[in-house]
């Protein structure tokens, strides 16, 4: 039989317990944040500040023990690892090229563990979750970016530089450089920035694969082919010393000039916006710029490969150079001096390994081995960084 | 990661030369910058000499293809331009990309010194005579890298062992190798 007391007992018991789960999501969602820098300096450190203390995910251990970037609680980095994770790098940089920016990303976001680390700030504490992730996009720029150095001013050096298509192209790629953190830093969640990050290793990938297809083999066979066939049907041997660049035509649609007596032309406006967008790309993802200028020239003007080094390399350096100064400047992004320094020690150490390797491992069965990783990398991150779950185990 | 540390009571000695506080400082980061210069081009040069026999045939490749490419633009044949000439972008791609690692071996040491420099002047601001902006140990580590690696490069061909290290690095021009192999 229902009785008054025991409906008042249940009435009791409901609100008793709608006070205790008040108390507790009350407890979570107003943790008490750290309240000052922890002597971390910059946006770092005024992000720290807002975080909330406790030894929960996405909160901030005051008693753990200092790890990334001076930051209780972090992960600490283990160095072997760092350096061993490098050496790959730097082996897949001489044997396959640009996947080896892409390995990098890799590492910083899911090996050493600093990607699911930021994203657990995403609902408590999202400014260091955004400083954290401009942090890690800068930490590929400094590898990649820093690795292209000696490349880039060898070609320089080597004065073969169309200038007129230099100056139009970096422009437009330092435009992109300076204009990618000022407008995204502070604002990209480390989810979105690897949804992204994924869906560039995909179209890397994608590019890769192709290669291995019949199809692009028979291209680059047939390429390689007339090249040979040309070479031997070759009668007069040209000269040699280049007769450099010289304009021969100013306008805001066309340049014109000339090089080893031959016409080139282009259009410095579509000079400038690929540009824009391709150091915008590397910028936001911190890869991507190196092979992506070589193949943009060619097909813009079609120039000889000698010019078109020169050209890419005074872009991807400097683009790469800017974007770094922007985010230390514009983003308060931080740097963790010793990990770049490591994981330079394994790219120098990968980089002797690779050409030592290479003749045991034919380039197509390495292609279809980054094909594979690429795939398996970009469906991860991609499903990771819009889902919130990663399709593949990762 | 933090074995550079443990350097700390030998590098500070270079920002004790004078007693001035501010003179010492400037005059230790130059010579810190010195010391990352002379190391990373000694692990540039053994980069290099690991690698020499694949750049120089990468460069040489190049070499050739740009010639090729050069002839077939004066016989105006197209075709076969655009099939060397994407060949030789090809040859640049690997070439470019395995010169990473000299940039890498350049740059390392830099990077360690910058980290001891975090630990001892994190906090040390000066201010620029423009406007109200101050720079701190990145900044004036990067200007004394400037130029200690300047000062480097002018006295490398006297020293034992660089000296060799330029004439290597110099032959590096990827025309004079292509003039040389068709040559001989």
């Amino acid at each position: 039989m229902f009785t008054k007391k025991k409906l008042m007992f249940k009435v009791s018991l409901f609100i008793l317990v709608f006070l205790l789960a008040g108390l507790v999501i009350g407890s979570l969602a107003s943790a008490a944040p750290v309240g000052n820098s922890l002597g971390l300096t910059g946006k770092l450190g005024a992000a720290i500040a807002k975080a909330p203390v406790g030894t929960g995910t996405g909160q901030i251990d005051l008693n753990a023990a200092k790890g990334f970037l001076g930051i209780p609680g972090a992960p600490q980095i283990n160095p072997v690892l760092a350096f061993l994770w490098a050496i790959w790098v730097g082996w897949i940089f001489t044997t396959v090229g640009a996947f080896g920016g892409i390995m990098a990303g890799v590492g910083h976001m899911t090996v050493f563990g600093l990607g699911d680390y930021t994203k657990a700030f995403k609902q408590t504490a999202p400014e260091l979750n955004k400083v954290m992730t401009d942090t890690i996009r800068m930490s590929n720029q400094w590898l990649v970016g820093l690795s292209s150095a000696i490349g880039s001013l060898n070609y320089l050096r080597a004065k073969r530089l169309a200038w007129p298509l230099g100056l139009a192209l970096g422009a437009g790629s330092l435009f992109g450089a300076v204009v990618i953190p000022i407008v995204t830093g502070g604002k990209i969640s480390f989810s979105a920035y690897q949804g992204w990050f994924g869906v560039a290793v995909f179209v890397v990938g994608g590019f890769l694969l192709y290669e291995t297809t019949p199809k692009g083999q028979a291209g680059k066979k047939a390429a390689k082919a007339a090249s040979q066939a040309f070479e031997k049907s070759v009668k007069e041997k040209g000269d040699a010393n280049d007769q450099g660049i010289k304009v021969t035509k100013w306008g805001v649609g066309r340049i014109e000039f000339s090089f080893f007596g031959v016409e080139f032309g282009f259009n410095p406006i579509i000079a400038f916006i690929g540009g824009v967008i391709i150091a915008a790309i590397s910028s936001f993802l911190g890869v991507g710029g190196g092979f992506l200028y070589v193949p943009y020239l060619t097909s813009l003007v079609g120039l000889p490969m000698f010019v078109v080094a020169g050209t890419s390399a005074l872009a991807v350096f400097s683009s790469m150079v800017m974007s770094i100064v922007s985010y230390l400047n514009f983003t308060g992004a931080a740097v963790d001096w010793a990990l770049i320094g490591t994981e330079l020690v394994g790219v120098f150490i990968g980089s002797m390994l690779g050409p030592r390797t290479q003749k045991y491992i034919p380039d197509i069965w390495l292609k279809r081995i980054f094909v594979v990783l690429a795939l398996y990398v970009g469906l991860g991150y991609f499903s990771k960084g819009f889902f919130g779950t990663a399709w593949v185990p990762m | 990661m933090d074995w550079w540390i443990s350097l700390d009571g030998l590098l500070i000695h270079l920002y004790r030369l004078t007693g001035l506080p501010v003179p010492d400082y400037f005059i230790g980061t130059f010579l810190l910058a010195l010391i990352t210069a002379i190391i990373g081009d000694f692990t540039t040069s053994l980069v290099y000499r690991a690698n020499r026999g694949y750049y120089r045939k990468l460069n040489s490749r190049l070499g050739h293809l740009h010639e090729m490419s050069m002839v077939a633009l004066h016989l105006k044949e197209k075709t076969s331009y655009k099939a060397v000439n994407r060949e030789a972008n090809d040859t640049f791609g690997l070439l470019f990309f395995s010169m990473f690692g000299m940039s890498a071996a350049y740059l390392w040491p830099a990077f360690f010194a910058l980290a001891w420099m975090q630990t001892r002047f994190g906090e040390v601001r000066f201010p620029l005579l423009v406007g109200d902006w101050t720079v701190g140990f990145f900044f004036t580590f990067l200007v004394s890298y400037l130029l200690a690696r300047v000062v480097f490069a002018q006295t490398k061909p006297y020293l034992p062992y660089f000296k060799h290290v330029v004439d290597d690095l110099n032959r590096e021009d990827h025309h004079k190798i292509a003039l040389e192999e068709r040559t001989s």
